[in-house]
């Protein structure tokens, strides 16, 4: 059962993998976590293999070297739920991801939990990541690749495959669907780094990495630590998407204004500025997040004729709704915006949480 | 119609750690003789109980050490020998091309295949075997009923009424009918119960409305719904009725005349039959005005170059070659089933999903979506649940992991029910008439301790 599970999962790996390493003829062998042959010439290790799989995994030698200490630390942990306790550990390590880096071009794909990675140039131009999920598991993998790629010449990361999870042991004790989100986390946090390089060449300073590849790019992403703003950090990064050029949010923290968690307000359009005012009055909220995602469904029936400004995501951290059921907080903001719903307001999605439950 | 199980068998069952090859063998072997399980139940020994052993699947461990107990069957069903080896049997003995051939294998085919919609028919009560159109699934059925009867009948101005909680395949054909012909969907919101606010349904029906689109039992949150009189209500109005059957057909008595539905769908696999057949069943004169969906062989009268005729319903819905064997597995396990009694299978999930509501209950910061069991308010036997601060993956995860208990996790189709309550995803246990009140023990116990592990680490 652990080789045909090991083997489909391969084969997930070397299908998806959008680098593929370079063949190797003699050295990879596969690796089957029950039994193996120690190889004294070689630090790789060597199986009988009885999956259909011909492609060889990448050697450990070509791990960065940190991740080669993670994979050695694992495969002196036989036992499985010992194996997750190291696991839990890891992602122990990785401190909370603050709000305003849990964006969607943060956000990883295919993940039944949410995962979210943040990628920054530090001042030797090596890649830094940071992550957060709010599942454990998730988080200690996602640990594992942070501690494992930071720090490290892009050229080193984007040569590193998923492969290696197979030699933590881990992937017996996890799900397909669940190394399928390790493998786009990987995935993400290579297109980062090349991002990231990229635009520090082209700006010449430090950047944070966001959407590169569309149409419209906008892609000016700049950080400023405390200069001249009296020590705040200001942030602006813009998303481009195809036809609207609406999505332009700009986050300030702890200036003038409701909420004290970043809030975005720069860049809303009229509709959007009427809600945050309602919800602001009439809810106090200790945060209050209003974003416009209508341009995600641009083309639909409930858009057209309408100018924009149709769908929104709504983040709302308020005293008024403690002692309230989820569908009665629901309704509450329904109740508020009723006008904008009746006059083009097509949906919106919502988060509302009292502050304890924060 | 009761079948006789020797005493050897029913001794192993009493025993159900035996895991030894040979008594499978011997089961199986006894089974042969009388493929269907015996009825007669005892206080000591449960449905699930006498009914275990018609399912081989059931009866292995996974990762090694781990008895599978095996809670996903809102998901999919296990199938009974009885289904296996009408599967087998058709391609051993009569596989061919039904419909078309005169030969002796193509007429025993179209004969069986004929059979198994009966026996649908019969199985759901409805008047006449016509009526029951086999699909691949119930969501190629809804889709039939979208683009066929939809795409016909709907007009700009004209509403759909759905509810939030209904499975992506009741929603999504009907946007995308609705983007093409300009209908409206309303969705019906939840009531302080976590179930479909009727009353707000009743204000919600209008001369406009054609049609509804509502699930019979709800795949996440357990609710059981009055379809007589959201019918009624419904018919009063003159709108149509399309029930998404899925939850309800494998697990009680469902009466599509009793019930005065329009239309009704079901998927064979969540009923103990095999993947890839399933039924849409349709009032004879609504079937008639219908459409083609899919056009090709079968379903057509003549054929010229330029325009062609079409069959009666059902053939006209059915194009092409179907799911033969898959068909007639189905009718299989109708068989098996019958045999049973869906009442009885109905009282026994009765009493299991009161078990495993209570159970999960004692999990410390456990929350069970749905309605509230009462006197008056029934829970189909399935919770879907979240730990506070525990991810329903990390559960599920370690669920399958450590202890071999099979359950899901995720959005269960149903992502704007998820949005409505505020979650991401949650965990769901499902159970069917051959689990036991054991397995419901060893879920709790493994979730007992899988919560925690992960309180540990906080």
């Amino acid at each position: 059962m652990a080789s045909s599970s090991i083997s489909s999962c391969l084969r997930l790996f070397t299908t998806r993998s959008f680098l593929s390493p370079k063949p190797r003829k003699n050295l990879s062998f596969f690796y089957k976590p029950t039994s193996f042959a120690k190889n004294p010439l070689s630090k790789s290790l060597v199986a009988v293999s009885s999956s259909t799989s011909t492609s060889p995994i990448q050697p450990v030698e070509d791990l960065p070297p940190k991740l080669q200490e993670i994979v050695q630390l694992f495969q002196s942990v036989q036992e499985p739920k010992a194996k997750y306790e190291q696991l839990l550990f890891y992602g122990k390590s990785l401190k909370p991801l603050d709000t305003r880096f849990k964006t969607r071009e943060n956000k990883v794909e295919g993940c039944v939990s949410q995962v979210w990675v943040r990628a920054y140039l530090d001042d030797q131009k090596n890649v830094v990541y940071e992550a957060d999920s709010d599942s454990v598991l998730t988080k200690g993998l996602a640990a594992l690749l942070v501690q494992g790629l930071s720090n490290r010449p892009v050229e080193e990361i984007v040569k590193v495959t998923p492969d290696f999870v197979v030699l933590l042991g881990l992937q017996q004790s996890l799900t397909p669907s669940r190394n399928n989100g390790f493998l786009n986390m990987l995935k993400l946090m290579q297109k980062k780094a090349v991002e990231l390089v990229f635009e520090s060449e082209k700006a010449g300073g430090s950047v944070e990495g966001s959407n590169l590849g569309s149409k419209n790019s906008k892609n000016l992403t700049l950080e400023r630590k405390g200069d001249g703003v009296g020590g705040l950090e200001s942030k602006v990064e813009s998303s481009s998407q195809v036809g609207s050029g609406k999505n332009l949010t700009l986050e300030m923290e702890g200036d003038s204004g409701a909420g004290d968690n970043g809030s975005n307000s720069g860049g809303l359009g009229s509709r959007g500025m009427r809600i945050r005012d309602k919800l602001e009055k009439e809810l106090r909220p200790v945060v209050l997040e209003v974003e416009d995602i209508s341009y995600q469904h641009a083309g639909h029936a409930g858009v057209r004729g309408s100018d924009g400004e149709t769908h929104f995501n709504v983040k709302i951290v308020s005293k008024e709704f403690e002692g309230k059921s989820l569908v009665k907080r629901h309704r509450l903001i329904y109740d508020l915006l009723q006008e904008e719903l009746q006059n083009g307001l097509h949906a919106l999605s919502i988060v509302a949480r009292t502050p304890s439950e924060v | 119609m009761e079948a006789v199980v020797p005493k050897l068998a029913s001794f192993n069952l009493l025993n159900p750690k035996s895991k030894s090859k040979s008594a499978i063998r011997r089961f199986s072997s006894a089974l042969c003789v009388s493929s269907s399980p015996s009825v007669t139940s005892t206080d000591s020994v449960s449905l699930g109980h006498i009914t275990r052993p018609d399912f081989p699947i059931l009866h292995q461990e996974v990762y090694g050490s781990k008895k599978l107990v095996y809670l996903d069957n809102a998901a999919t069903s296990q199938k009974p020998i009885a289904v296996l080896k009408a599967l087998q049997n058709y391609y051993e003995a009569y596989n061919s091309n039904v419909h078309r051939g005169i030969h002796f294998l193509s007429a025993k085919a179209t004969d069986e295949y004929e059979l198994a919609r009966k026996k649908v028919a019969a199985f759901i009560n409805a008047s006449d075997s016509g009526e029951i159109v086999f699909t691949k699934n119930a969501t190629e059925a809804i889709n039939l009923v979208a683009y066929s009867w939809g795409l016909s009948n709907l007009k700009s101005g004209d509403e759909v009424i759905l509810t939030v909680a209904e499975h992506h395949s009741a929603i999504v054909p009907w946007q995308l009918v609705a983007q093409k012909t300009g209908a409206n969907l309303k969705f019906l919101n939840l009531n302080d119960d976590e179930s479909p606010d009727l009353d707000k349904l009743k204000e919600m029906l209008s001369r406009k409305t054609k049609l509804v689109v509502i699930h019979h039992i709800s795949n996440m949150l357990a609710s059981i719904l009055p379809i007589e009189e959201i019918v009624h209500w419904s018919h009063d109005v003159g709108a149509k009725v399309l029930v998404d059957a899925c939850q309800s057909v494998p697990h009680m008595v469902v009466d599509v005349q009793g019930l005065d539905a329009d239309f009704l769908v079901a998927s064979s696999h969540k009923m103990c039959g095999p993947t890839g057949i399933g039924f849409l069943f349709g009032k004879s004169d609504l079937l008639s005005a219908m459409p083609p969906f899919l056009g090709g062989g079968e379903m057509i009268s003549d054929v010229f170059l330029d325009h062609s005729t079409f069959a009666d319903p059902p053939s006209r819905f059915e194009a092409g070659t179907p799911a033969i064997g898959e068909a007639i597995g189905l009718g299989a396990a109708i068989d098996y089933l019958s045999t049973i009694g869906m009442q009885k299978i109905h009282a026994y999930e009765m009493e299991l999903a009161k078990y495993l509501y209570e159970n999960l209950l004692s999990i410390p910061n456990i929350r069970i979506y749905g309605p509230k069991p009462s006197e008056h308010v029934q829970r189909a036997a399935l919770c879907s649940f979240n730990v506070e601060n525990i991810h329903p993956t990390d559960i599920a995860t370690l669920l399958d992991q450590q202890y071999g208990v099979a359950i899901r996790s995720g959005h269960h189709c149903a992502q704007p029910l998820h949005r409505y309550l505020g979650v991401n995803a949650s965990a769901r246990a499902s159970l069917h008439f051959y689990n036991t009140k054991e397995d419901v023990d060893e879920f709790i116990h493994a979730l007992n301790e899988t919560v925690s592990f992960f309180n540990v680490f906080k």
